[in-house]
């Protein structure tokens, strides 16, 4: 059985996209990867599934540093989202940045579960969700 | 009183009109009930009494429970006696009730037949309330008395102690006999003959009659640490007779009351009272004391004397109305008022008095002043009299002296002198003296005054004097004095001639000294001098004018910088006409009627040349000019001006370096980061794995972020490289032109997009810039409109430049898609920031531009509208 049914890589760069499903893959941690190079693309997603939990992720991997909606943004929208949901989704910033400020800025979403860097290990992974 | 036992005796045989009888015959209420508490006998006050208090009359025959019904209070109480006198006890109690309460007493004699038996009981009920309150007030009065605070003592008329109260006790002390309870007999005690207590008595027993006296009859110890004071107690002692009906003595009684306190307070205002006397007799001043009437009750010692001097007579105990020293002085008349006013009147009084056949004068100070007797409380008035006429003929001389001195004056150093030509005799006033600096009123001659003069002084003071004598011509000369103390002073003289009778009968004057006067001048003059030179010295020019603008000082230096002849007295404004109606003139108007400084600075283009003006009102009404050439300090400030300018360019650039070192930085975190990580990332699935196909994934995948890597690091050594150009080369460019190779590199893209190019660089045609910069920006420019271009229109882009003072400006306005400014607006020209799905979309172009435009001191904005387009204002800063 595996601890994760679905996780959200949200990233506008595919190489990441593609070298962290295979990450997760080989670790098998969790049943679904999808992945969106727009965090908007999310956003919708999840406001359109609210109350349906089968469809909604277990976990969000989310880089800060996109065009149209940044992680920013989407942390923003998705504060206001969360207490609709049926089910609670874990949300980890991936990202390259290792700027203080950036950390700081985060650490003011309460919900986020943790600043991780790029690029993953497969310890990080194993601790996901836990 | 017939006795209950008489009762029982007749009983046997007496019939009820018998034994109703006798009951009638009892003054009080009275009845007899038998056995069975039925009435038997009852007298009227009986009927009356229940009547009145209980409301129930009764009858013989009646039940005596009647009654208790009556007062159902005292029922029990009642049926318990009566019963208990049927059991043939003989006994009575008090009755009370109501309220306020009445007594009664009731007394119960049980009735005997011959058997001894009990066959009814005879019930006496007396109103006892007269006697309660007699023996209250007894009571009452004994325990007045016995809480006396004095001494109270009743005696026998011949002597015999009989009572005394508690005070009286605590007098005698615990062992005195009477207190003891022995006999004691107050008229034969040996201390009292000497006390005087015994004769107080005797005299009571002899007068009949009261009899107070204050006496001394013990002592008291007082005791104070180790030393015990012996206090001598007072007392008022009243003996009083109380008399009997036939006027015999029936007791003698003394009161004692201790006031030793009043006695002290007495004594010690008798000693208070001398001390008074003796200051009063030894003053200085006469000192007459009246009472209210106007008796004079006390003359002191002067007053005596002065009586005696003028040969008054003195007359203590006199009215004063007819005492003639208080007539003389119409003491009389200020009595009155003192006491009508109750306050003091103080005044000097001249009188005449003769004596003998001379009449001498005498001044006297008197005071009068009403003094309350603290005592009495009876108004006093006391007079106290100062002789002044000694001082009083000393002050009137000294006025006349005075008057002399008024009218020489000794303020402003004037002395008076006056010669009488008759007699040739010279008169100097005190202050002439002074300023020839000799001993008051030493002699003088009119030859010995003239001495002092100097030889050239002398001369024209007798050339002066001749005139006076001899054409009555007043003078008024400057001279010199040696003084007797050899000093030099300067002097004024002044001499008037007067006649009489047409006759020259004396010359008069004054003397003046002014040598101060000479020295303040001199001052002045020197003054005067090292203004002018002081204000030649400065380095500016100073003027003073009055209000029609005549100059009434100019200093060297103003005088240079009008440049023309003679200024100083004349008008300025009539000397240069062109300055009427100029700057200068209207700031001298401002300071007048302002009458507060006012300064400005002006430019005179003929001389090119800048000055500062101070103009300040003086108290004279005239003006203070005070006035600079500050040319050199003009062009001093454009300096500095500009390197202030150039500094705030330099303070601009290094923040805007601060901002890009940050950018940089975000940058490197972002940008570099990124794809290192995923080589990292790569690295390690790669290694993970044997399989030969997935590792041609990943080398593929290896040269994609390569890639990526390689075009980050370009386009950052682009950025880096602009702006690390700060001095690169600005030339002569024309927009047009510099358009026209842009439009060359982009003709394809331009002909795919269809966009319509306009252009208005007719306000500002060329612009000093680098060529590069300005080709980079117009690409971008135009790369732009046409990568986000709206399908649905056939895209355009208008170019425009004009001028402002701080530069050329540009813009750019396209009819793009256009962006969300209030969204992306702070990262608007971030490094590769992009905020459309557009694949073409880099994040690097508009970057550049900003670099570019930036690292030349200018600025660069954007407005826009999702679905309009875009505008892009750039300023390019000049130089």
């Amino acid at each position: 059985m595996k601890p994760l049914h679905s996780i959200f890589i949200v990233d506008d760069d595919p190489i990441h996209q593609q070298i962290t499903e295979i990450m997760l893959d080989r670790l098998s941690i969790s049943n679904a990867v999808t992945k969106f190079s727009d965090a908007q693309d999310v956003l919708e997603h999840i406001r359109a599934q609210c109350n349906n939990a089968s469809e909604l992720p277990d976990v969000i991997l989310l880089d800060l540093n996109m065009p149209v909606m940044d992680g920013w943004e989407f942390l923003e929208a998705f504060s206001q989202v969360r207490p609709t949901l049926i089910k609670q989704i874990k949300v980890y910033v991936l990202t390259s940045s290792i700027d203080e400020k950036d950390k700081e800025r985060v650490s003011q979403f309460t919900f986020v579960e943790g600043y991780l860097t790029k690029p993953l290990t497969n310890d990080v992974i194993l601790s996901l969700g836990k | 009183m017939i006795l209950p036992t008489a009762y029982a005796k007749l009983n046997a045989s007496m019939n009820n009109a018998l034994l109703n009888q006798v009951v009638e015959a009892l003054p009080d209420s009275a009845a007899v009930f038998d056995k069975n508490l039925q009435l038997l006998a009852l007298n009227k006050a009986f009927v009356e009494n229940n009547k009145k208090h209980l409301g129930i009359e009764l009858k013989e025959g009646d039940s005596l429970h009647i009654l208790c019904k009556g007062y159902p209070d005292l029922a029990q109480q009642s049926l318990h006696n009566w019963k208990r006198a049927l059991t043939g006890e003989r006994f009575n109690f008090v009755l009370s009730f109501g309220n306020p309460p009445l007594q009664y007493e009731v007394r119960f004699s049980p009735l005997l037949d011959e058997q001894q038996r009990v066959t009814s009981v005879l019930m006496i009920i007396r109103n006892i309330q007269q006697e309660t309150q007699a023996r209250e007030s007894e009571g009452f009065f004994r325990s007045v008395l016995e809480n006396l605070p004095v001494g109270l003592h009743e005696f026998t008329p011949d002597g015999w102690h009989r009572n005394m109260n508690d005070a009286q006790r605590q007098i005698l002390g615990d062992a005195h006999p009477a207190v003891n309870n022995q006999p004691y007999n107050v008229l034969e005690d040996p201390f009292n003959r000497r006390t005087g207590l015994t004769e107080l008595l005797e005299e009571v027993r002899i007068r009949k009659a009261p009899v107070k006296k204050e006496m001394l009859l013990k002592y008291a110890e007082q005791h104070e640490g180790t030393v015990t004071r012996i206090q001598p107690l007072y007392y008022e002692a009243t003996g009083f007779p109380v008399m009997d009906r036939n006027g015999d003595i029936a007791y003698l009684f003394l009161i004692l009351s201790e006031i030793t306190e009043k006695k002290l307070a007495v004594l010690s205002l008798e000693k208070s009272e001398r001390l008074l006397h003796t200051i009063v007799e030894n003053l200085p001043v006469g000192y007459i004391q009246f009472d209210h009437y106007g008796f004079i009750r006390r003359v002191n010692q002067t007053q005596r004397k002065f009586f005696s001097q003028t040969g008054i007579e003195e007359q203590p105990d006199g009215i004063m109305m007819h005492d003639p020293f208080s007539r003389l002085f119409e003491l009389d008349q200020l009595f009155q008022q003192v006491l009508q006013k109750g306050k003091m009147i103080r005044m000097e009084k001249k009188v005449d008095i003769p004596i003998g056949k001379m009449s001498r004068e005498f001044f006297l100070d008197l005071t009068m002043f009403p003094v309350e007797d603290p005592v009495d409380k009876d108004q006093i008035v006391v007079a106290l009299v100062n002789d002044i006429t000694e001082k009083k003929r000393q002050e009137i001389e000294n006025n006349k002296t005075q008057d002399f001195l008024m009218q020489t004056g000794e303020i402003g150093k004037i002395g008076g002198w006056e010669l009488d030509i008759i007699t040739n005799r010279l008169r100097w006033s005190a202050q002439t003296y002074k300023i020839h600096e000799l001993p008051p009123y030493a002699a003088m001659t009119f030859e010995k005054a003239m001495t002092f003069y100097t030889p050239e002084s002398l001369k024209r003071v007798e050339h002066a004097m001749a005139a006076c004598m001899e054409r009555g011509k007043a003078y008024d000369i400057q001279v010199t004095l040696n003084t007797a103390r050899n000093n030099v002073i300067q002097a004024r003289a002044i001499g008037k001639p007067e006649y009489k009778n047409g006759r020259l009968i004396r010359i008069y004057g004054v003397i003046q000294d002014v040598t101060e006067q000479f020295k303040i001048r001199d001052q002045l003059t020197r003054n005067t001098e090292l203004m002018r030179l002081f204000f030649d010295t400065i380095d500016m020019g100073y003027a003073v004018m009055d209000k029609d603008g005549k100059v009434n000082f100019i200093n060297r230096k103003a005088q240079e910088i009008v440049d023309h002849g003679k200024v100083i007295g004349r008008n300025i404004f009539e000397v240069f006409p062109m300055l009427v109606g100029s700057t200068f003139h209207a700031r001298m108007q401002q300071c007048m009627n302002q009458q507060a400084p006012v300064s400005f600075s002006n430019y005179r283009p003929e001389l090119d040349k800048w000055y500062e003006f101070l103009l300040a009102p003086m108290q004279d009404g005239s003006i203070s000019i005070f006035t600079r050439n500050i040319t050199d300090s003009k062009k001093m400030q454009r300096e500095l001006r500009k390197a202030n300018d150039q500094l705030s360019s330099l303070n601009k650039y290094l923040v805007n370096q601060n901002k890009q070192l940050e950018d940089f930085a975000h940058i490197t975190s972002h940008n570099l980061r990124a794809p290192i990580a995923n080589l990292k990332a790569l690295m390690q699935i790669m290694n993970e794995t044997d399989e030969e196909q997935e590792k041609e994934l990943y080398r593929s995948m290896f040269q994609e972020v390569i890639k990526n890597i390689d075009e980050t690091l370009n386009d950052l050594i682009e950025v880096v490289q602009i702006r690390k150009d700060l001095n690169v080369e600005r030339e002569k460019l024309v927009f047009s032109e510099r358009l026209q190779k842009v439009k060359d590199i982009l003709f394809v893209d331009m002909e795919t997009s269809g966009i319509r190019l306009t252009t208005d660089f007719a306000e500002a045609p060329d612009i000093e810039y680098p060529k590069i910069y300005l080709d980079s920006i117009l690409q971008n420019l135009l790369t732009n409109a046409i990568k986000y271009r709206s399908h649905d229109r056939t895209p355009t882009l208008h170019l425009r430049s004009w001028t402002v003072d701080s530069g050329v400006m540009l813009t750019a306005e396209d009819n793009g898609i256009g962006i969300d400014l209030e969204r992306y607006g702070a990262k608007l020209f971030g490094f590769r920031k992009t905020f459309h799905k557009n694949k073409d979309a880099k994040g690097i172009g508009l970057f550049i531009t900003k670099s570019q435009i930036e690292a030349m001191g200018g600025s660069i904005q954007a407005e826009s509208q999702l679905g309009v387009g875009t505008k892009f204002i750039i300023t390019f800063s000049p130089e």
